[in-house]
């Protein structure tokens, strides 16, 4: 039996005239960092959405950790193993941030107040900032946001974690500390799916890069790869222009 | 178009930071000029000139009373459409969406009026008529609906219901749509189901955003129960109308029912503002 955890075969995704995925087939082995890089509009932050169902596609299957994505109830069982991190955090800001990592636990894992409090305190301390467990969203920098909204997903226990683009939204200066949280969560064997265009992260954790645009992947390559010797032309265009 | 707005606007930003530090109920601005001045006009008149005033008033008190539980009763009920009606209004099924869709689209096109007369005059028909039709089909259901006799507070109520439960579904929906959608997809990809998304995440902070559009209902209400004088309700207005009848005072009956109705909407406009401020949070 294969170790694919993510198998998506085929998929197909058209926004009215605007195809977003046009025949995408990607795997993910279990433990595998996997970063998508590509222009934007390239439909990178679609297909991860496909694979909570986010979105729904019109054609092909997705089928993570065994669990086809197709009825209803399968959709609930794979959000429950799949965490995914925003470009623009989405955290509740009507919560503390402790309560942010809590709420779920309580409603979905029907965890006790007591355990999701102690694993929201673990986790706020694991991203770096214990001691802002009782701050609102509003009170935090973009970076110590987007912490929380990693340890949010982190406390369903999810198997793969989704981050689409968890870094754009942030001030420079902040970046550090989010990549540093997924360096240390790739150290860990977490099964993860990178929207990034972070070349410090792809360098340090990533095992494969998928170059995708205009809906199709168009090169699945290596770090090493893609940096001394992309094969496709629209590949090192890309390169050259973020690289600069 | 409310109270709410004038007490608002009365505050200028210099002012309102200045106050800020004291409990709104301690803030002496605009309002409480306003609210003490009527407040004292009505004594006055009780005090000084109890012939006929004085009278109006003990007249009238049973009528106060009737408007406040009317209001009080209907608001709660339309609290509760409000919230039906606007989670159908935003609901993806066809069927509930269209359901709710046409009720709101419905109640807003006929005025208040011609539904309280025609829910306690007419609707009594509809029901006999449909009782005899079942008389052979079910007959205990059948007996029921032609001896049917409508309470007239039940049928006021039912109208302010019905009606103030299409706007407020409104209001409800235009709050729920407020909230960024990533706040839904975040809550769905931690393993909500629409409905916990619903309740923990999104009705939360909707109720913030429709506060005082919802405040606003209660005092537009609170005035549109008078309407509820047609149907028989011994309300404060259909009090006052049996006391001009029976003593022809019009510019003294009229001017005590219209103060006593300017008290209500500015205490309440003042209680929704506080807890409008009570209720807010950082952003």
């Amino acid at each position: 039996m294969s170790d694919n955890i993510i198998e998506i075969e085929h998929v197909s995704k058209r926004f009215g005239r605007v195809v977003a995925l046009d025949d995408v087939s990607l795997t993910v082995e279990r433990g595998e960092v996997v970063v998508v890089i590509g222009p934007s509009g390239g439909g990178k932050s679609t297909l991860l959405r496909c694979i909570n169902h986010l979105e729904a596609v019109d054609s092909g299957h997705i089928v993570v950790d065994g669990i086809p994505l197709t009825q209803a109830e399968n959709i609930d069982k794979v959000r429950a193993e799949v965490g995914i991190v925003f470009q623009l955090f989405n955290l509740f800001p009507h919560l503390t941030a402790l309560e942010n990592v809590t709420l779920a636990q309580r409603v979905v894992r029907k965890r006790s107040q007591e355990g999701a409090e102690s694993i929201a305190h673990e986790l706020l301390d694991k991203v770096g900032i214990p001691e802002k467990a009782d701050a609102y969203p509003a009170q935090l920098s973009g970076g110590q946001q987007q912490r929380v909204a990693i340890a949010r997903a982190l406390a369903m226990q999810p198997r793969i974690m989704l981050f689409d683009e968890p870094t754009s939204a942030l001030d420079p200066e902040m970046i550090k500390e989010v990549l540093d949280v997924m360096l240390d969560l790739a150290r860990e064997g977490m099964t993860m799916l990178v929207v990034s265009h972070e070349m410090g992260f792809v360098k340090a954790a990533a095992h494969r890069i998928a170059f995708m645009c205009d809906g199709h992947i168009v090169e699945e390559t290596t770090p090493e790869g893609l940096f001394t010797a992309p094969k496709e032309e629209r590949t090192r265009q890309f390169l050259s222009q973020i690289l600069t | 178009m409310t109270l709410d707005h004038v007490v608002c606007e009365t505050e200028t930003p210099a002012q309102t930071q200045e106050a800020e530090a004291r409990p709104l109920w301690l803030r002496f601005d605009r309002w409480w000029l306003l609210f003490a001045g009527v407040v004292f006009i009505v004594l006055l008149l009780v005090i000084r000139r109890p012939d006929p005033y004085r009278r109006i008033v003990v007249f009238l008190e049973d009528g106060i009373r009737v408007t406040l539980s009317i209001t009080v009763v209907s608001f709660l009920f339309i609290l509760f459409a409000g919230l039906v009606g606007g989670l159908g209004r935003v609901a993806k099924n066809p069927i509930i969406n269209g359901i709710a869709s046409i009720y709101v689209e419905i109640v807003r096109g006929i005025p208040l009026l011609v539904q309280l007369l025609f829910i306690y005059y007419a609707s009594p028909i509809v029901l006999r008529d449909l009782g005899r039709r079942l008389a052979a089909v079910w007959p205990a259901l059948s007996v029921r609906l032609i001896e049917i006799k409508l309470n007239p507070f039940a049928a006021a109520v039912l109208g302010l219901t019905i009606c103030y439960g299409a706007y407020m579904s409104e209001i409800v929906r235009a709050g729920i749509e407020s909230i960024s959608k990533g706040q839904m997809e975040a809550a769905r990809s931690l393993g909500m189901s629409y409905f916990q998304a619903m309740r923990y995440i999104i009705l939360p902070q909707a109720v913030r955003v429709i506060l005082p559009p919802v405040g606003n209902e209660f005092v537009a209400l609170l005035k549109d129960s008078s309407l509820v004088s047609v149907v028989a309700v011994a309300d404060m207005t259909r009090r006052g109308r049996e006391f001009m009848a029976s003593t022809f005072l019009a510019l003294e009956t009229w001017m005590m029912v219209a103060l006593l109705y300017l008290v209500m909407t500015l205490f309440f406009a003042r209680v929704v503002t506080y807890i409008e401020r009570k209720l807010s949070y950082v952003r």
